[in-house]
């Protein structure tokens, strides 16, 4: 099935690590002690899972000796993967072994403190809280927040649908909600890829491969590049996917939609677009081009800072090799969910598509299809019944993407007193979603708040109960359906030995929940169970799966030619009525960002760096060693700004916004727009359970006031102005 | 006999470490040990600007100065020019740190041997391939021999006209694609 290992011989463990592989006592190094011993005389084994560093979920190969993880192989098999895995996935499989892992269930004390207790206990009162909110303020006073994993995404819906209520809410308002929920209404999906093997010019607006990493991504962007492929990357920053570049258009921070409107401008006053695409495939064009006639290229440099005459020579290579041309779908920043224009900036980088003729074509820009489970026969199964009242926040944010919902609505009825319990699965939300002064207020004010984690998360620490999970590698999932041009099903199974005996998974939590909470009923099986029933409607067998870990599923036959758009109209809506029914203009147009730097001020950026996700991953001793070692912490300051306050690399620096102040270390760069500072977004944690993440570095979530994206429920990830003055030593 | 190498093109190397930590994982190294050094380089003036990650680690030289200042003869190069060292012999003095032209020796901490890349070397054969080589999501590392004109490796080295850093001075075995 996989490669032979072979093992290493030289290695020789000393008695003392022997001895504290006796003694079960398995921190990281006493880990890696007892690998390096067992390593060379161990039974040596393989199993397949799913990395859990990202939402790409990789494929992924564990080789383990006596039950302990040795190394990690991608998956031969898995489109994301490809036959490799990145440093952060390397990484998050070493959190099974962490010295700071939960390893049994607290309850918090009104000190603040926590106590360990045992499962029944903290079933039997979590299941009491629970029913004492849904007898005196109705199940609509519940919810859910999850980051989706194949398990995850599954019970935290039918745990709450089961309790009666519709409020189960995804991580999406901090990461792609507006981009999502923008290509629903353009072009009925919520993502589309990039034909890279035959693309004559891709433009990427604001996102990086080579920082939130999909291997296949890179390796296809790395191969685009080598075969001459024109690759632009807008962005303030050269990212570290500007080795492939031919082009960087530093840009003004959250002002990509004026570069795109003048984009489409050009397109259509020089009569560039593809006029038989349009006319066939499209409503709203001439409200578009209406709308869009003041949006010259002179217009979007007094906002962008990029030359008119850049913008006219992109546009111009653009519709030059249209339709192998196309805008990259991106995923967060300025077009997930950072800006009050996010929305807008996502609806108009596919109306460059459309422009292009792109949709579907080859070396353009592709809408595929992704595979699913089929009906399942046991009754065990079926759902629970619909929840009576609609989701808190449906009302209010009508744009969001329906399987995503968002939890800043959640937070809000939180804060207002409609929410009383609140689950967290999977989700640092108090610190990584939004401000988290916010969050706490709004945690203070809820009755129950329960967190299922793998560590200590700032969101574990101001919750009620913290329930502790196996890690991904100790634990079988239910099927993960994977799309594209051809269909995968991948699943995690236990590649690992246990490693805490009080720690149980995804399954067996909320099984227990539900049992307390008196809709046990629902949850008569275990994910397994199920896993098997829905591999079966794809004529999976389930113990083929254990052994492969990746299946392809019958080819879907995917041909080029124009995509059939999902949306109202069957076609690409330049003009939404949804959108205007929301509030906003139904035609893509120009929508300021909230807040612009006033001279003096800078615009601050986040992004991810290669090794971490989120702040999930910074407390992992491999990828903090590196983070430490390379300063990574420290924030970018354009070598023009940095000569003006007098900061040379390694100076501290005091960083200012309307909400907060932090004092981290600066980087002198000349890869940064003057008027621009750069934060990566893994950094300055407040928990004191994870020591090597514990206030290293400062948080972005903490400098970004509280807000919500109008009609989309989006964070506004950056919508805050800074000042930066140089601490003297 | 085959002459082990390896090509690094920095053309395609986005610098997120999992050559780094796959390293660290199928060597037993501690998580602030490290093979694997990786160079940020920045050339140009804003808007002008080109940015490279530059990987470092053991070079496999044929006049491997490491091996020339060991007083044990811990550190050996092998007929296929692999750079190794018998952890038996190793007393720990460190002149090979010193006399290493590219940093490229740790004290691993949990031996005591002053340690390096080599090429996954188990059982007479190096790793099929090395764990960087293996898990690079980029394909910016190839691994191979060098004196066979069909491998990749040598195709590849012949395309890229890729060369050894620092004017080849100890007639290295990591060819670098800038």
């Amino acid at each position: 099935m996989f490669e032979d290992v072979s093992r290493r011989t030289f290695l020789k463990g000393s008695a003392a690590t022997a001895a504290l592989a006796a003694a079960g006592s398995l921190s990281l190094g006493a880990w890696r002690a007892q690998a390096a011993e067992t390593t060379a005389r161990g039974v040596t084994k393989q199993a397949p899972s799913l990395c859990n560093g990202c939402s790409s979920k990789c494929g992924l190969v564990a080789t383990t000796v006596d039950g302990t993880l040795w190394t990690l192989k991608g998956s031969d098999t898995h489109p994301y993967a490809k036959g490799h895995i990145c440093g952060r996935g390397h990484g998050l499989a070493q959190m099974a072994y962490s010295d700071e892992r939960l390893t049994q269930p607290l309850r918090r004390k009104d000190d603040g403190s926590f106590e360990p207790i045992d499962w029944d206990t903290a079933f039997r009162e979590i299941g009491e809280k629970t029913q004492a909110i849904i007898a005196a303020n109705g199940p609509e006073a519940l919810g859910i927040i999850q980051d989706p994993r194949p398990s995850g995404k599954y019970y935290a819906k039918r745990f709450m649908h089961a309790l009666g209520s519709a409020n189960v809410y995804a991580h999406s308002s901090s990461c792609n909600l507006s981009k999502e929920s923008a290509y629903t209404q353009t072009i009925g999906a919520s993502n589309y890829s990039t034909d890279f093997p035959n693309a004559k010019m891709v433009m990427f607006i604001g996102r990086s491969y080579g920082d939130g990493i999909r291997p296949s991504s890179v390796k296809s962007l790395a191969e685009a590049a080598e075969a001459g492929t024109r690759i632009v990357m807008v962005d303030p920053r050269l990212n570290s996917s500007g080795i492939f570049a031919t082009d960087w258009v530093p840009i003004n921070p959250g002002t990509d939609l004026a570069f795109l409107l003048a984009l489409c401008n050009v397109l259509i006053e020089e009569d560039l677009y593809d006029h038989e695409f349009v006319e066939q495939n499209t409503v709203g064009f001439e409200e578009f081009a209406a709308e869009i006639k003041d949006y010259t290229p002179e217009w979007a440099h007094t906002i962008t800072d990029v030359p008119a005459e850049r913008i006219q020579e992109l546009a111009r290579a653009m519709a030059k090799a249209a339709p192998a041309a196309s805008i990259e779908a991106g995923w967060r920043a300025v077009i997930g969910c950072s800006y009050k224009n996010s929305f807008d900036t996502a609806r108009a980088a596919t109306a460059v598509n459309t422009l292009l003729g792109s949709w579907g074509a080859k070396g353009g820009a592709l809408l595929t299809s992704s595979p699913k489970a089929g009906k399942l026969i046991d009754a065990r199964f079926d759902d629970p019944p619909k929840p009576e009242k609609p989701r808190v926040g449906n009302k209010e944010y009508p744009l969001a993407l329906d399987s995503a919902g968002t939890n800043l609505a959640a937070l809000q009825a939180a804060l207002d007193g409609r929410m009383k319990g609140l689950f967290f699965y999977n989700s640092n939300a108090a610190k990584g979603y939004a401000q988290p002064k916010t969050w706490t207020e709004a945690l203070d004010k809820c009755d129950l708040v329960v967190t299922i984690d793998v560590q200590m998360s700032e969101t574990a620490l101001q919750s009620d109960y913290v329930l502790p999970e196996v890690t991904y590698l100790e634990r079988l999932e239910l099927p993960e359906w994977i799309g594209g041009k051809k269909h995968f099903v991948g699943m995690r199974t236990v590649a690992i030995d246990k490693v805490h005996p009080e720690t149980k998974t995804c399954d067996e939590i909320f099984n227990g929940l539900a049992k307390a909470c008196g809709v046990g009923e629902y949850f008569q099986f275990t994910a397994e169970d199920l896993a098997t029933a829905q591999l079966e409607t794809v004529g999976v067998d389930i113990e083929d799966m254990k052994q492969q870990g990746v299946v392809e599923l019958p080819d879907p036959a995917f041909t080029y030619g124009t995509p059939k758009f999902k949306t109202p109209s069957g076609k690409f809506e330049f003009k939404s009525d949804a959108v205007g029914a929301a509030g906003l203009n139904p035609v893509i147009g120009w929508v300021e960002r909230k807040v612009t730097p006033k001279p003096g001020e800078f615009a601050i950026v986040g992004g991810k760096q290669s090794i971490h996700s989120h702040t999930m991953t910074q407390n992992i001793e491999a990828l903090n060693a590196i983070s430490r070692e390379y300063h990574m912490e420290r924030v970018w300051l354009s070598a023009k700004d940095a000569q003006s306050l007098g900061v040379e690399t390694g100076d501290v620096v005091e960083i200012s916004s309307s909400e907060h102040t932090g004092q981290v270390e600066a980087r002198v760069t000349q890869r940064l727009k003057p008027g621009v500072v750069f934060l990566p977004t893994h950094y300055g944690g407040d928990s004191p359970y994870q020591t090597r993440a514990y206030r290293y570095g400062v948080a972005l979530t903490d400098f970004i006031p509280f807000d919500v994206e109008p009609g989309v429920g989006s964070m506004m990830s950056q919508e805050v102005a800074v000042t930066v003055k140089k601490v003297e030593a | 006999m085959a002459r082990y190498g390896m090509l690094i093109n920095t053309r395609k190397c986005v610098g997120c470490d999992a050559c780094r930590i796959a390293c660290q994982m199928k060597n037993h190294l501690e998580p602030t040990e490290s093979f694997i050094t990786y160079h940020e380089l920045e050339t140009g003036e804003f808007p002008n600007v080109y940015a490279e990650v530059v990987p470092t680690q053991c070079m496999h030289c044929e006049d491997a100065p490491c091996a020339a200042v060991c007083p044990t003869h811990a550190t050996y190069v092998t007929d296929s020019g692999v750079v190794l060292v018998d952890e038996e012999k190793c007393i720990g003095c460190k002149y090979c740190m010193a006399a290493c032209p590219y940093q490229a020796r740790i004290v691993k901490e949990s031996t005591g041997v002053v340690e390096k890349c080599r090429f996954c070397w188990d059982n007479g054969a190096p790793g099929n391939p090395p764990a960087c080589v293996g898990t690079c999501i980029s394909g910016a590392r190839v691994f191979g021999d060098l004196d066979d004109p069909k491998s990749e490796i040598s195709q590849a080295i012949a395309k890229y006209h890729a060369l050894p850093l620092a004017d080849n001075l100890t007639a290295t075995k990591i060819f670098y694609v800038r």
